[in-house]
């Protein structure tokens, strides 16, 4: 028993060292190239020159912003209704799954153009409020949100959770938020996860829309100039990991957070 | 298989019933009374999710799409669709589906694997968090900038050509390796492929007890036995969902391609950012047609993946 | 809605009419003062590093007053034209008021019904071949391709086309973008052609050109943008030469760069800019294009290493500053350019993009 588990160990970590240099390697080479904005010396001038322009912070600020406001829609949008799918209505479950797939093949750049055409006549006349690009980032994140959510929900037993919980006499909200949300807390941050960092790099509709987002300062940043880009693709992915960090370490403080990430239950 | 909690001795007897008569398959006259309320009322919960979608991705996508059906002048036409059927754009459609269904297996095996590792693997706890918060950010690194860190890498004077070719005399380049091709492309899109399948399978994987292996293993089983018996059937439909998930995520992906290949690979959404975005061929309503050509191979794959599903949950039982 | 358009026919005719005779400054000052009263410009696709706009911006805004409002600085030219198709019905920030494209979006943009004609006082020095007649759009400015070398790793500088088909520069090679999509691109293709005994009815022979570069490994099939320049990746390639000079003197020595416009197969693209016809800020638009045309602003893209369309006429009246002409390349190096119309365009560019892949591509396989 214990060399099955000694193999599986050794299995374990070469895997994750494969995969370590796999990731890495390629952000050291952007790392090291990001260092020669002095001519023959490695140094920091490129982050210098990052840091020196106020708009950094301020678009990541935004995107930021923007990011917490998505996810909490998004999720808001898809948890209750992948719930109801799983539990009254499965035989729709392929129409739901297509409709939040379809946002692969609709390039932003239709998405965007048909947002502002659909939203800037009135009664509609949104196109300049921010909700809007809360709006389209949330529908670019459906199939990601959606796929964490019934993962989740397809690891744990929803149907026998449900009804054990309602013949004991829980009502719907006690049923989500008791039972249902603690079991589905990986799938959750998961879904959050991926759709902060969608949002914080997302780059076709804020521009066409015209917000001052991250992602296109980044593409400004990149256009014609050689080390700053690289010192911002470094900088973002700092950045972001950093966010996403935090917050894992916020939800882990709460109840049925943390258990869930040691192990298997 | 499912460890159902017993429902507690005081639950009513008629509430158990009641479960079990609305899971049962039965005659419908019995909650013949309930049923059409109960119809009306569970299509109703999908109203916010279906507005939600009508009101900033289909109505949006609509008004431009129409686009496709007609010609320069407005007048209503199908040649754009006639043109879908080129051998060129053909063959556009048949490469972009090769480099997402390769980049979709290729990152599902090694996301598994990896996600495997971190869960079920025996490794120390923080590496899961770790793995985690990772792989949410590298799950969207894409387009330039990770065109540019594979450049700088594995590129012709990358970092680590270079480093092969001082330090071990290997030259990467003389034996036909080749960043800018289908394979280099390939390797490039499994960078943000495998971030997510781990993402996506993690909770799956958490889903499968510890006791079945332990159970397995009592009863003699090798760790082979136990994954075909045990677990892949129960990880099918979750690994089919990765699948789908990593196919559209590279179906739709055009900004990593762009930078790293000039375009000189032929994946349908540089094609369509060609014909909307492109100063040259500037024909937009073929692009929205490729657009709709697009949403026609992902309903496909999503009816192939439902059939699919149905075939493993059969398995399964 | 049709008395409306043509009252704002008869007086756009009218103020059309007053500009082409005269510079009398009570236009100009009515122009001002509406301009200033609307407050703000949204311009499109405009990068501060191309001719010098971000010199242009900043200086307009100071001087009226007039806060400029920039939408996707990295945009093509098709995607300023889509732009304004998209956002019709919308006066927000979204929607350009003005458009800097290639020279063949302005017929297309003229039957679409997306201009608003405008005439700007110095309409006169504007050389006839560039500029339609009705006033819907108007050159604003040209550059030569040149080659741009990293001098740092390509130590023996190539000068001639034929030089770049040399095995010493084998793998380092690339365009800057995609012949069937970008025009710096596709121009590159015909300047080719012209200097491998093509003309500008056929561009085969530089479709072959570029076949034979494939072929023996010096073209690299990436596009190359500044980073992978100053990497060494793609040590060698071809931009307009106010670009590849704005680059220049970004790196600022790291690595030096070296920018040479070839003896022969020189060819020059012209810009053109117009006003929306659904501009929010019509005035500021107008104000704007006054500026662009006025000295003040052609010798800023003079700045920029662009030659403002105007150039003749500035240099003929004395009024280009020594030290700007001089650094710009030498005259004798435009001798030959050639200057491709709309129609030879469009022409050429369709067969590059039909030819590319057949003649050029390095037919990716899965291996």
């Amino acid at each position: 028993m214990s060399s099955r588990r000694g193999s599986r160990l050794v299995f374990s970590w070469i895997w994750i060292a494969l995969g370590l240099v796999y990731f890495f390697l390629p952000l050291l080479a952007t790392f090291l190239f990001s260092l020669r904005a002095k001519k023959g010396v490695l140094s920091f001038l490129a982050y210098q020159h990052v840091f020196a322009d106020p708009k950094f912070l301020q678009t990541f600020g935004f995107s930021f912003e923007m990011a917490i406001l998505t996810v909490i829609i998004g999720l808001a949008l898809i948890v209750p209704t992948a719930i109801w799918i799983y539990l009254k209505l499965p035989r729709v479950k392929p129409v739901i799954e297509f409709f939040t797939l379809l946002p692969f093949v609709i390039p932003p750049i239709i998405l965007a153009f048909g947002l502002i055409r659909t939203y800037s006549r009135p009664p509609f006349a949104f196109v300049s409020s921010p909700l809007l690009l809360v709006a389209g980032y949330v529908i670019i994140s459906f199939p990601y949100i959606y796929k964490s959510v019934d993962a989740g929900l397809r690891a744990m037993d929803l149907r026998g959770l449900t009804e054990a919980a309602q013949s004991l006499g829980a009502g719907w909200p006690t049923l989500l938020f008791m039972v249902i949300i603690p079991n589905l807390k990986t799938a959750l941050l998961s879904a959050l996860f991926l759709t902060f960092a969608i949002v914080i790099g997302e780059l076709t509709l804020a521009v066409l829309l015209a917000w001052p987002a991250f992602g296109p300062y980044m593409a400004l940043m990149g256009r014609n100039l050689a080390y700053e880009p690289a010192a911002l693709a470094i900088l973002s992915f700092g950045l972001t990991w950093g966010a996403i960090g935090l917050i894992q370490a916020i939800t882990r403080g709460r109840p049925g957070g943390g258990s869930n990430l040691g192990g298997t239950h | 298989m499912t460890a159902q909690p017993e429902a507690s001795g005081s639950a009513a007897p008629e509430r158990l019933r009641a479960v079990q008569a609305r899971n049962a398959p039965g005659p419908r006259d019995a909650i013949a009374k309930r049923a059409p309320r109960k119809w009306s009322l569970a299509w109703l919960g999908l109203v916010p999710f279906f507005l939600f979608a009508f009101a900033f991705m289909l109505l949006p996508t609509v008004s431009i799409v129409t686009g496709s059906f007609q010609d320069g002048q407005g007048a209503f036409t199908l040649v754009n669709f006639a043109h879908l059927f080129r051998a060129d754009i053909l063959g556009s459609y048949l490469i972009t589906i090769k480099v997402s269904a390769t980049t979709a297996l290729l990152g599902g095996l090694l996301g598994f694997l990896i996600a495997y590792a971190i869960t079920l693997g025996g490794l120390p706890k923080p590496f899961r968090s770790f793995m985690s918060t990772f792989s949410g950010v590298a799950s969207n690194f894409a387009g330039v900038p990770l065109a540019f860190a594979f450049i700088s890498t594995l590129g012709r004077v990358g970092f680590v050509t270079v480093l092969l070719r001082t330090l071990f005399g290997i030259d990467l380049y003389g034996a036909g390796f080749n960043l800018y091709s289908f394979w280099g492309l390939s390797l490039t899109y499994t960078y943000f492929q495998i971030p997510l399948m781990v993402l996506i399978i993690t909770p799956a994987i958490d889903g499968m007890k510890k006791e079945w292996r332990e159970a397995a293993e009592n009863l003699g089983a090798s760790a082979l036995q136990y994954w075909l018996r045990v677990g892949v059937p129960v990880l099918l439909p979750a690994l089919l969902a990765a699948f789908i998930l990593l196919f559209g995520n590279a179906f739709g992906a055009y900004a990593t391609a762009y930078a790293l290949t000039g375009g000189l690979i032929n994946l349908v959404p540089i094609l369509i950012g060609a014909q909307i975005r492109g100063n040259v061929l500037h024909d937009s309503q073929l692009g929205y047609a490729l657009a709709f050509g697009m949403v026609i191979v992902m309903t496909l794959s999503i009816l192939a993946y439902s059939w699919f599903q149905k075939l493993s949950s059969r398995w399964v039982k | 809605m049709k008395k409306f358009a043509v009252l704002a026919a008869i007086v756009l005719l009218a103020g059309v009419g007053v500009f082409a005779q005269s510079t009398s400054t009570t236009d100009m000052n009515a122009l001002i003062a509406a301009a200033k009263a609307e407050g703000q410009l949204t311009v499109i696709a405009l990068p501060h590093d191309w001719v010098n706009y971000g010199e242009m911006i900043q200086k307009f805004s100071a001087k009226y007053g007039i806060t400029i409002n920039e939408l996707n600085p990295d945009g093509s030219s098709a995607e300023e034209i889509e732009a304004i198709k998209a956002n019709e019905n919308n006066k927000g920030p979204q929607a350009p008021d003005v458009i800097d494209v290639g020279l063949k979006f302005g017929p297309e943009a003229v039957a679409a019904g997306l201009l608003s004609p405008y005439k700007v006082q110095t309409w006169d020095s504007i050389p006839k071949d560039v500029k339609d007649k009705d006033g819907y759009w108007y050159g604003d400015y040209y550059g030569a391709l040149a080659f741009e070398v990293n001098s740092d790793i390509v130590k023996n500088v190539p000068r001639t086309w034929s030089d770049l088909l040399k095995p010493e520069y084998k793998g380092k090679f690339a365009l800057s973008g995609d012949p069937r999509i970008s025009a710096q691109a596709y121009m590159t293709v015909i300047a080719a052609s012209l200097a491998n005994g093509g003309s500008l009815d056929n561009v085969q022979p530089g479709l072959q050109y570029f076949a034979k570069m494939n072929k023996i490994g010096n073209l690299v099939p990436l596009i190359a943008v500044t980073g992978t320049l100053a990497s060494g990746e793609t040590p060698i390639t071809i931009e307009w030469d106010y670009n590849a000079l704005a680059n220049k003197d970004k790196l600022n020595g790291n690595p030096n760069i070296q920018v040479i416009v070839p003896p022969t197969g020189v060819v020059a693209g012209i810009y053109i800019q117009g006003i929306s016809a659904y501009a929010p800020h019509p005035n500021a638009a107008r104000l704007w294009e006054e500026y662009l045309y006025s000295d003040e602003g052609q010798l800023i893209w003079l700045k920029g290493y662009g030659h403002p369309i105007r150039f003749n006429d500035l240099a003929n009246r004395g009024v280009v500053p020594a030290d700007l002409a001089a650094k710009l390349p030498p005259s004798s190096a435009y001798a030959n350019v050639v200057f491709p119309t709309l129609d030879q365009q469009t022409v050429l560019a369709q067969a590059i993009a039909n030819g590319w892949d057949k003649i050029v591509g390095a037919n990716i396989q899965a291996k």
